[in-house]
């Protein structure tokens, strides 16, 4: 869907929609709700247009808000964004750990983060190419092969 | 790994930015590039040599490549 909004507005858009949904589960809360959902909208808001500005600035960060990056920029954010998951994996392990032995019921949604975070590494691993090995050609199945060139 | 972006760049009077518009990256990475901070991909470094006229394995010279850069 975000190849037909122009890159530079690709993360303001996702941003704005992130905090229309959180500002509608707080409506959806009830009560008092009306009221951090109308911050979340403000601040979502701000946080869009800060992020559109910044995508038409030139550093690397900017070139990340604008969606326009080269290949190292890109390298840079998918390392960011495994480290990201290496600290979050880490950081569920603890919480699960803590409320184990705590005896608290708050366990599970670590437990769902360390499961979706599992899950979602396999699939990496079956999308990003592990598997692809094939069996060996002519050369490494130890028959001699003839060289084409004719001496 | 050395390479010779900056020297044949300097040589021909252009800026890094005129090079990354070339090339299509940004003026960061032509300045990472040059710092040997940053080995580009085959088809970038392709592109570079070609942009400069040279042949990869000139532009790029893999003698460092033990000392990890």
């Amino acid at each position: 869907m975000m190849r037909f909004i122009r890159p530079r507005l690709r993360k303001p858009v996702g941003i704005a929609l992130f905090g229309t949904v959180y500002a509608a589960a707080w409506l959806v809360h009830g009560g008092n709700g009306w009221v951090p959902a109308i911050v979340a909208v403000v601040g979502t808001a701000a946080f869009a247009i800060a992020a559109y500005v910044r995508g038409g600035r030139d550093s690397d960060e900017d070139a990340l808000y604008g969606s326009r990056t080269d290949e190292r920029q890109q390298l840079i954010a998918q390392r960011s964004w495994a480290l990201t998951g290496k600290v979050t994996m880490v950081a569920a392990f603890a919480g699960v750990t803590a409320a184990v032995a705590d005896r608290a019921g708050w366990w599970w949604p670590f437990a769902v983060i360390l499961a979706v975070g599992g899950f979602s590494y396999l699939l990496g691993l079956s999308n990003y190419g592990v598997g692809e090995e094939g069996p060996a050609d002519d050369a490494d199945d130890g028959h001699q092969v003839r060289s084409p060139v004719k001496r | 790994m050395r390479n010779r972006v900056r020297e044949q760049r300097t040589q021909r009077g252009l800026s890094q930015a005129e090079v990354a518009a070339a090339l299509g990256v940004s003026r960061q990475t032509v300045i990472s590039i040059e710092g040997g901070r940053y080995l580009p991909s085959l088809p970038l470094a392709f592109a570079i040599a070609r942009f400069f006229d040279m042949t990869v394995d000139k532009m790029f010279d893999p003698a460092d490549e033990e000392a990890g850069t």
